[in-house]
C-alpha cells in the first residue's frame, strides 16, 4: 500500500525542507493571495510569481516527474472552471489567464506539502490559535485518510477475487455495496477510535 | 481491580455480559481467554468506562477501589492504561511524537515533561529516535509497541490488553512477550494466544456467552483438555510435553 500518496517526499533533506514550517506557510498563502488578487491587466506578474515557486522546486529536490503528474492530476479540475471563461467576449485570453493563476496557487500547495510533513503544519497552525478542534479534525483527516484508502483497497482487491463474470451494471451494484460498508466501516472506526482517545485521558 | 456482578446488553438487545465477577489484585498477571464473542472485548471497554453502566447500579467495576462514576473517569482512565486490538484505531496523531504525547498532555504536564515521557516511553519500548515517524509508515509490530508506548506514558498502574498478540509475525510477537515480561505492573491480557498466555500470566479467567465458566492457575486450567475444548479453546502445545513432577 503505498500510504504516501499526498505528500510522498514531505520528509526529503534539503534547504527548502530544513525552512520552519511557519515561514512556508505564510509565504505559499502570501503567493495565493498574490496570484488570486492579480487584475487580468498586470498577467505580466503571474512569471514574477512562478519563477521563485520554480526555484524553490529546484532546490527542494522533489522530483519534477512527481510534480508534473500531480499537476495534471488536478488540472482537469482547473480547465473544468475555467472552461466557463471561454464563453465570454475575448474568453481566450481569460480562460488561459485563470488556468495560469490555478495552475500557480496549486504548485505553491504541492510544494508546500511535500516540503513540510503535516505535523509541521499543523502545529504552526496550532501556534497561530486556530481553533484547537479544527486542528484536531485535520489531524485526524489526515491520519486516518490512509487507513481509508487502505481499507478500500483491500475491499476493492477481496471482491475482485470473488469476480467472476464482469459486466457493467453488475460492477456498478457491487461498487455501491462496498462504498457503503466502507461508511460503516469509517464510523464504526470513529467510535473505536474516540473510546481509544477517551482512554487516555481526552475530555 | 474488581468486577463485581458486570452486566451489559447492547442497543441491539445482544446480552454481551451476564453477570461477570473477578478481580485481579495489585502486581498480578491474569489471562483473559474465551471463544470469539464470549465478551471480553466489552468487558475490557467497562473496565475503562467506555461504556455506559446504566445496567449496574451500584456499580459493578472498581479501580483501586475507585467505583466507576462520571466524576471519577479521568483518575480510572489515567489508573487503567488499555491497549486496543486494533493499533490504527489507537494511533490517530500524524506523528508517533504527537501520539505518544497525547496521554501525558491531557494529563496536563508541561511541554518539557511531556517530551521526557516521551522519550522515556518510547526507549522503554525500543523505539527510541522513531518521534518524527508517521504511523502509517511503520510495520504492524512497530505500531503496536508505539501503542504501548502511548498508554505507558500515561504512567498507570493497571495494564489492559486486547488481543495483544494478534497480526504480529512471530518476531513481533516474541519482541512484545518480552516487552510485557519486562514491564511491572498488574496485567490483564485478553487473547486467544494460549502460549502467551502460559509464559506471562499465573491465573486465567474463562469467558464464554457473558459468563465466567472457569477461572484458576493457569497450569491447571489450560491442562484441562475437556473444558478447553467445550469453550472454543485449545489445549496450548507448550503444556502437552511438559510432565509434572
Amino acid at each position: 500500500m503505498q500510504a504516501d500518496f499526498l505528500d510522498r517526499h514531505s520528509r526529503l533533506d534539503s534547504p527548502v525542507h530544513r525552512l520552519p514550517a511557519g515561514a512556508k506557510l505564510a509565504a505559499a498563502l502570501a503567493l495565493v493571495v498574490a496570484a488570486v488578487a492579480l487584475p487580468r491587466s498586470q498577467a505580466i506578474w503571474l512569471a514574477a510569481l512562478a519563477g521563485p515557486l520554480l526555484a524553490a522546486a529546484a532546490i527542494s529536490r522533489v522530483p519534477w516527474g512527481f510534480l508534473a503528474r500531480r499537476m495534471l492530476l488536478l488540472e482537469p479540475f482547473v480547465i473544468g472552471v475555467a472552461v466557463l471563461a471561454l464563453f465570454a467576449p475575448g474568453g481566450g485570453w481569460a480562460f488561459a489567464f485563470l488556468v495560469a493563476r490555478a495552475s500557480v496557487c496549486l504548485f505553491a500547495m504541492l510544494l508546500l506539502a511535500n516540503t513540510t510533513p503535516f505535523g509541521d503544519l499543523l502545529r504552526v497552525l496550532g501556534r497561530l490559535h486556530v481553533p484547537a478542534l479544527l486542528v484536531t479534525t485535520l489531524a485526524l483527516m489526515y491520519r486516518y485518510l490512509f487507513v481509508l484508502v487502505d481499507e478500500a483497497q483491500r475491499m476493492k482487491r477481496a471482491r475482485t477475487s470473488r469476480t467472476f463474470r464482469p459486466g457493467r451494471s453488475r460492477t456498478w451494484r457491487t461498487s455501491a455495496t462496498v462504498i457503503g460498508q466502507l461508511f460503516i466501516r469509517a464510523s464504526e472506526r470513529a467510535e473505536r477510535i474516540y473510546a481509544a482517545m477517551c482512554a487516555r485521558g481526552w475530555r | 481491580m474488581e468486577v463485581r456482578d458486570l452486566r451489559f446488553r447492547y442497543d441491539d438487545g445482544t446480552e454481551a455480559l451476564r453477570g461477570v465477577s473477578f478481580s485481579v489484585a495489585a502486581g498480578e498477571s491474569v489471562g483473559l481467554i474465551g471463544p470469539n464473542g464470549a465478551g471480553k472485548s466489552t468487558l475490557l471497554l467497562h473496565l475503562n468506562g467506555l461504556l455506559p453502566e446504566s445496567h449496574n447500579a451500584p456499580a459493578a467495576v472498581r479501580v483501586d477501589g475507585l467505583p466507576i462514576a462520571p466524576n471519577n473517569l479521568p483518575d480510572i482512565r489515567r489508573r487503567v492504561g488499555l491497549l486496543f486490538q486494533d493499533a490504527n484505531d489507537q494511533l490517530f496523531c500524524p506523528t508517533v511524537f504527537e501520539d505518544v504525547a497525547f496521554g501525558p498532555r491531557q494529563l496536563g504536564l508541561s511541554d518539557s515533561d511531556v517530551a521526557q515521557r516521551v522519550a522515556d516511553s518510547l526507549a522503554k519500548v525500543g523505539l527510541a529516535g522513531f518521534d518524527r515517524r508517521a504511523p502509517h509508515h511503520l510495520s504492524g509490530g512497530e505500531k503496536r509497541r508505539v501503542c504501548l508506548a502511548g498508554v505507558l506514558a500515561c504512567q498507570p498502574s493497571i495494564l489492559i490488553l486486547d488481543e495483544p498478540t494478534s497480526s504480529l509475525d512471530p518476531k513481533g510477537r516474541r519482541e512484545l512477550k518480552e516487552l510485557l515480561h519486562q514491564i511491572p505492573l498488574t496485567k490483564l491480557i485478553a487473547t486467544h494466544d494460549l502460549e502467551l498466555v502460559v509464559e506471562l500470566c499465573t491465573r486465567v479467567v474463562i469467558l464464554d456467552k457473558g459468563l465466567i465458566v472457569a477461572e484458576g492457575p493457569t497450569v491447571e486450567l489450560l491442562s484441562n483438555e475437556p473444558l478447553m475444548l467445550a469453550h472454543g479453546l485449545d489445549r496450548p502445545h507448550i503444556l502437552r510435553h511438559t510432565h509434572p513432577h
